[in-house]
């Protein structure tokens, strides 16, 4: 851990003192600790620990704004139990708010207030964030995101050849000479971005997207200069650096002049970029951004693209990621895509805005220090899978779909983990 | 004007004036400003939060804990039929008798139900080891209010007064300020879910 200066101390405190508007004030008054909270969280489910309880995370920050910003807290601060910003609080903060919070939002959802938990465990890392005490771990995927435009720091020959060999592949699997993945194209209509984790593991998924964008006939383009739609930043609670991120997109969709923005399979990159993004840079975007998912429903329903009905003949069930559909309202465009596609559909329960975060949210996949944690709370998940009897798991989140296969392999679950986007290129009439 | 009337007004003042400076504190700093495209109605989403989004069948905190969230609600009940009752002691409006047994007899089950809730955060490691000072004396002073309202009903005694007085001028102090907070808590959660379209849900 870093020194503790008063000054790096204030600097955190600011975030604390400053209100832009309500909304925090809100939240830190607002928890009566009632703690009825506590089973919908995946961490106090599965560890029983009380520190994991989302009400003790509000009691974290609170009593820090308590002891720092109110009268009853300076000065009786045993009253309301006001805690020092010091360097044992911070490390108990740092674990709790990096380590133990996916940040999903359900305990905001089920709390009897109506405590936004998640904002204010965000905020949290807001404060720790300019402290300096983001984990290092997650600071060097922002930091590869930044310094070469993607968070695995692949590079632009490795990802140009990459493309070039599934253009080569699409153009066989469709017969047809003219399908391609358009690189760096000005003027397309659509500028489509990726996860970096489809190029470095998962290329299919590129081709599964360009296949239907080929049957639909769309205009589209992939950008060599900046394609990741994730966002690490939103996650670390850097706000300089989340927005660094969201310029470089905002500046390649100016360059490319394309008029919609289509963001990948990734719940926390569309966050981050469609609800976050215009928040960052304190701007109104001038173009449509939306989801794969959302387009993908749209050609459906517009007849652009056609599937075979009920083709799939596996026992389907489908993973809501956090950010793209309890924090995003992204709800029923997958709903009815797989509708069309499955002929054995099955809900998890619970599933939709109350669903359970897979367990690799909130950054978790990019921190290793929590992995046991997060392979542990990722239990509740693996229960819920079994419990459908699913042959393949669907999830418009390539995050999500990483802690899926991890969740496969560690609970011998013995499912196939597929994005929409795979699915939906499986079912395409060509 | 006895000496508990007065204090009793002083602190409702005092209560009246903290409550209405919390509040204008929460309108005067606004809502967050948002430059993304909303994608659901705010309005309907604000609305659904105080309403079906409170719907106990929806709630975990709610259906996950039945015991715990019927006492919770009859304890708040209790605590809105002593305020209004307190506001006919004031002026001295005259309710009738059978009025009056039946809000001394829900007064009676609603102060036990605070005690239980009050004994559940006592005994419950987990919950013990949430608590502060601070929730252990709302608790408190809000049971022993509807307990006092009770008993004036039916034996009116100063230490009505007293007591009321010291949660008039506690409240404004600790976590029963939850009487301005849950309202800005449920717009805000309202507002979030409906501008993404989350709230009401669509199906």
């Amino acid at each position: 851990m870093p020194i503790l200066t008063d000054k790096r101390i204030q600097k955190g405190l600011s975030i604390l003192e400053n209100f832009q508007d309500s909304k925090l004030l809100t939240h830190l008054n607002s928890c009566v600790h009632c703690g009825l909270c506590a089973e919908t969280c995946l961490y106090y489910l599965t560890f029983k620990d009380p520190r994991f309880i989302p009400a003790q995370k509000v009691d974290f920050i609170s009593s820090i704004y308590k002891r720092y910003c109110t009268f009853i807290g300076r000065n009786v601060p045993f009253l309301v139990n006001a805690r020092d910003l010091n360097e044992e609080n911070l490390k108990e903060m740092v674990d709790l708010f990096f380590g133990a919070c996916t940040m999903c939002g359900r305990c905001t959802l089920h709390c009897s207030i109506g405590v936004d938990i998640a904002y204010l465990v965000r905020t949290g890392r807001v404060m720790l964030a300019e402290m300096g005490l983001i984990p290092s771990s997650i600071q060097s995927t922002v930091d590869a995101a930044i310094n070469t435009g993607n968070n695995m720091g692949i590079t632009t020959e490795e990802f140009t050849d990459t493309i070039q060999w599934l253009e080569d592949d699409l153009k066989d699997d469709l017969n047809d000479p003219n399908a391609s993945i358009p690189l760096n194209e000005k003027g397309k209509k659509i500028l489509y971005t990726l996860n970096p984790r489809e190029p470095k593991f998962f290329p299919l998924s590129i081709s599964a997207m360009a296949k239907i964008f080929h049957v639909a006939g769309e205009s589209w383009t992939l950008s060599t200069e900046m394609y990741d739609v994730t966002n690490y930043g939103f996650f670390t609670g850097s706000r300089g650096e989340a927005s660094t991120i969201v310029q470089h997109l905002y500046d390649e969709m100016k360059n490319l002049g394309s008029q919609e923005l289509i963001l990948a399979e990734c719940g926390h990159g569309s966050r981050a970029f469609r609800w976050e993004g215009p928040n960052y840079l304190h701007k109104n975007f001038d173009f449509t951004v939306k989801t794969s998912v959302e387009l993908m429903a749209d050609y459906l329903r517009e007849g652009r693209i056609k599937v075979n009905k009920k083709s799939l003949k596996q026992r389907v069930t489908l993973h809501d990621p956090c950010n793209l559909v309890r924090n995003g309202g992204v709800i029923q465009e997958q709903r009815f895509i797989l509708d069309q596609i499955a002929d054995d559909f099955v809900e998890m329960t619970p599933h939709g805005i109350d669903n359970y975060c897979c367990g690799g949210g909130g950054g978790q996949l990019a921190m290793s220090e929590y992995n046991e944690r997060r392979m542990k709370i990722g239990g509740k998940k693996a229960e819920q899978i079994r419990n459908t009897g699913a042959q393949i798991v669907v999830t418009p989140c390539h995050n999500c779909v990483d802690q899926l296969l991890q969740i496969n392999s560690y609970y011998k679950l013995d499912v196939q983990i597929k994005t929409l986007a795979e699915v939906v290129a499986d079912a395409l009439i060509v | 004007m006895s000496w508990y009337l007065v204090l009793t007004f002083v602190s409702l003042a005092f209560c009246l004036a903290m409550c209405a400076y919390h509040a204008y504190r929460l309108i005067a700093l606004g809502n967050p400003s948002d430059f993304s495209k909303p994608s659901g109605n705010v309005g309907a989403g604000i609305k659904y939060s105080y309403t079906g989004g409170m719907d106990p069948r929806k709630k975990e905190s709610a259906f996950l804990h039945l015991p715990t969230y019927t006492a919770g609600i009859l304890y708040h009940l209790g605590t809105f039929f002593s305020i209004v009752l307190f506001v006919c002691i004031l002026f001295s409006l005259r309710l009738p008798s059978v009025v009056t047994m039946l809000l001394t007899a829900f007064l009676a089950v609603s102060s036990i139900c605070g005690a239980g809730i009050l004994i559940k955060r006592i005994v419950k490691n987990t919950l013990r080891k949430l608590s502060n000072p601070d929730d252990y004396i709302s608790n408190l002073l809000v049971t022993s209010f509807q307990l006092i309202t009770a008993v004036y009903l039916n034996f009116p005694t100063p230490v009505y007064y007293i007591l009321v007085s010291a949660l008039l001028l506690y409240l404004p102090a600790g976590k029963l300020k939850h009487v301005i907070y849950f309202f800005a808590a449920r717009y805000h959660l309202g507002l979030f879910f409906g501008y993404r379209g989350v709230w009401p849900p669509k199906n």
